[in-house]
């Protein structure tokens, strides 16, 4: 056997398309061995002495052409990630291929080596793969699109229980305008000392009622899930003005014990109002037959020691030990929760309440909204005495990984995904 | 002598104006009293001629001062106007004006036109 011979057929045992042209004989082929027979469908009598304009489309010859031309500018090794070739049975083979720029020094002769890998099937796993994951991002994405609009659904329920006590906070400031009108309107003197006074308290009257009236449109937007870094004694307040009516009516104490300097936190403030009216409404009702009714909202912040495990396996995926967060505490003076009750409180529609006066859906609401927090909620009986206690734990660092919940419609993404081209490489033919 | 009006209610701005409108109108010594806990000392103290008494407070409200009254032999008698937001405006009448006696309710916003009306009432109807 010859030299050549063996060459050639040490080449046509190899498990990988291989091929040669020569770039300073017009880039003809001069090596094409039995893999990229196969994988081309073009036998080696056919390609040999030709060049790529020969064998193939002028469009796929332009791209191998270039390609050549970068790999010998770069004068080395090069890969090309991804070549789709149509054979002549209309196949479509996916290669990876490698080119090697080969410089004779002797001869003078330029080569352009070319080693093939038949990628088809990786990549039409691969493909198979993307088509699924985009299949449950877009799912994914749905879902939470239908929990905010159940979010939405329910923060209607507290607008609508809330709608006449905020109305009611919204009598006093216009009562009290009346009778400023009332007294300017029997004539101003000058000098009346009254005249100070009434002038203040109109104009406090008239920022009292813009306050409640702009805390209940705050409340009832409609947005997607907007995060910003929020102080939370104020969202307490708003909350406190929200439910005013409902805690002077049922003659409910209330107790703050926000702890000063307390970090931001990242909230969407008209979610997390929505969370704290329905805690403070739950107490609120849960009281009704309590002697005494009194509430206490207690926030501090606190390096998370040991995680301990009866937090249940929510503490434990969402917060390490040495974690930063920030507890809010809503304690009621009411009758707590039975034993019977503890597992279902969380429930959708769970409710021990006649019918107009609850629906169930507001702690399981609540813990969802928590949850998009990326903390945690629970409602437990106090261990100091008699009532329930509602427990918040917030992080304080602002979650970078997160996935951002955006306000698209189903609609554009279902546009969005038929528009999105899969793949990046070109698409050749012959 | 000035007749006494006791006003209570939690809503110290609306007290205090309410006492100026009706202390330049008519010929009243007025007292507020903002704190429902309070209320039934400074009616014994004060001894008004009538009370204006909110209707929802914290604390007590008006309902509750209202038995209270009524349990004391010596304050049974003092009349009281109720006000409320609560009332819807058109459940009152003009003929509710004319039987005022002890339990009268006024809707807030308060119209202050109507309540000189019936503190007129009720006034000369104790003189009698
Ligand atoms: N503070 C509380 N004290 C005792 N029980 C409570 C308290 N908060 C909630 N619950 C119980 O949890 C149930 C579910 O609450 P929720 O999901 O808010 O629905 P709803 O208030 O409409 O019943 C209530 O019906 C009640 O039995
Ligand atoms: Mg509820």
């Amino acid at each position: 056997m010859g030299n050549s011979s063996v060459i050639e057929s040490v080449l046509d045992n190899l498990p990988v398309a291989l091929f040669a042209k020569e770039v300073t004989d017009n880039f003809r082929f001069v090596v094409w061995n039995k893999k990229q027979e196969e994988v081309t469908t073009i036998p080696a009598e056919r390609a040999l002495g030709k060049n790529d304009y020969d064998l193939f489309s002028n469009e796929s010859a332009d791209y191998f052409r270039k390609v050549d031309q970068s790999v010998l500018r770069r004068g080395k090794a090069t890969e090309v990630p991804e070549e789709i070739i149509t054979t002549e049975n209309q196949r479509e083979v996916h290669l990876r291929t490698i080119k090697i720029p080969v410089h004779d020094q002797e001869t003078g002769r330029i080569l352009i080596v070319g080693i093939s890998e038949d990628v088809s099937e990786q990549v039409q796993s691969r493909r198979q793969l993307d088509r699924l994951n985009r299949h449950l991002l877009r799912a994914n994405e749905e879902l939470q699109i239908t929990q905010l609009q159940l979010i939405q659904a329910e923060k209607l329920e507290s607008i609508g229980r809330l709608a006449a006590g905020v109305a009611h906070e919204v009598k006093n400031p216009l009562g009290l305008l009346l009778l400023g009108v009332d007294y300017l309107s029997q004539g101003i003197l000058p000098d009346d000392p009254n005249l100070p006074t009434i002038l203040q308290q109109m104009r406090e009257a008239v920022g009292r009622a813009d306050r409640i009236v702009r805390g209940l449109v705050d409340f009832s937007s409609q947005r997607a899930l907007t995060r910003e870094p929020t102080d939370l004694a104020s969202v307490i307040e708003a909350v406190l003005l929200l439910a005013k009516h409902e805690i002077v009516r049922s003659n409910t104490t209330v107790e703050l014990q926000i702890r000063d300097g307390l970090p931001l936190v990242f909230l969407d403030m008209s979610k997390f109002e929505q969370v704290l009216i329905n805690l403070v409404i739950n107490a609120i009702q849960a009281m009704e037959s309590s002697e005494s009714r009194h509430l206490t909202i207690h926030a501090w912040e606190e390096i998370l020691s040991n995680v301990s495990r009866n937090e249940g396996a929510r503490t434990r995926e969402l917060f390490r030990s040495g974690d930063r967060v920030v507890i809010l505490e809503i304690r009621d003076s009411g009758p707590g929760i039975a034993p019977s009750d503890a597992n279902r409180l969380f429930d959708p529609f769970f409710t021990t309440k006649a019918t107009g006066k609850g629906t169930g859906l507001g702690l399981s609401v609540a813990r969802r909204i928590i949850e998009l927090h990326s903390g945690t909620l629970s409602l437990k009986n106090r261990t100091d005495e008699s009532g329930a206690v509602a427990r918040i734990v917030l992080p304080t660092k602002i979650p970078t990984s997160r996935v951002s919940i955006r306000s698209v419609s189903v609609e554009a993404l279902k546009e969005e995904a038929s528009n999105s081209v899969d793949t990046k490489t070109k698409k050749l033919t012959s | 002598m000035a007749h006494k009006i006791l006003l209570i209610d939690d809503e110290a701005g609306f007290t205090q104006l309410l006492k100026m409108n009706l202390e330049r109108i008519g010929d009243y010594e007025v007292e507020m009293e903002n704190d429902s806990l309070k209320a039934l000392a400074t009616i014994r103290r004060f001894q008004p001629d009538v009370i204006l008494l909110d209707v929802v407070m914290p604390g007590l409200d008006g309902g509750d001062i209202q038995a209270r009254l009524q349990d004391d032999s010596k304050l049974s008698s003092i009349p009281i106007v109720m006000l409320t937001a609560l009332v819807d405006s058109t459940e009152l009448s003009e003929g509710a004006v004319a039987q005022a006696g002890s339990q009268m309710i006024l809707p807030k916003p308060v119209d202050l036109q109507l309540l000189l009306r019936v503190l007129g009432e009720i006034l000369s109807k104790a003189e009698e």
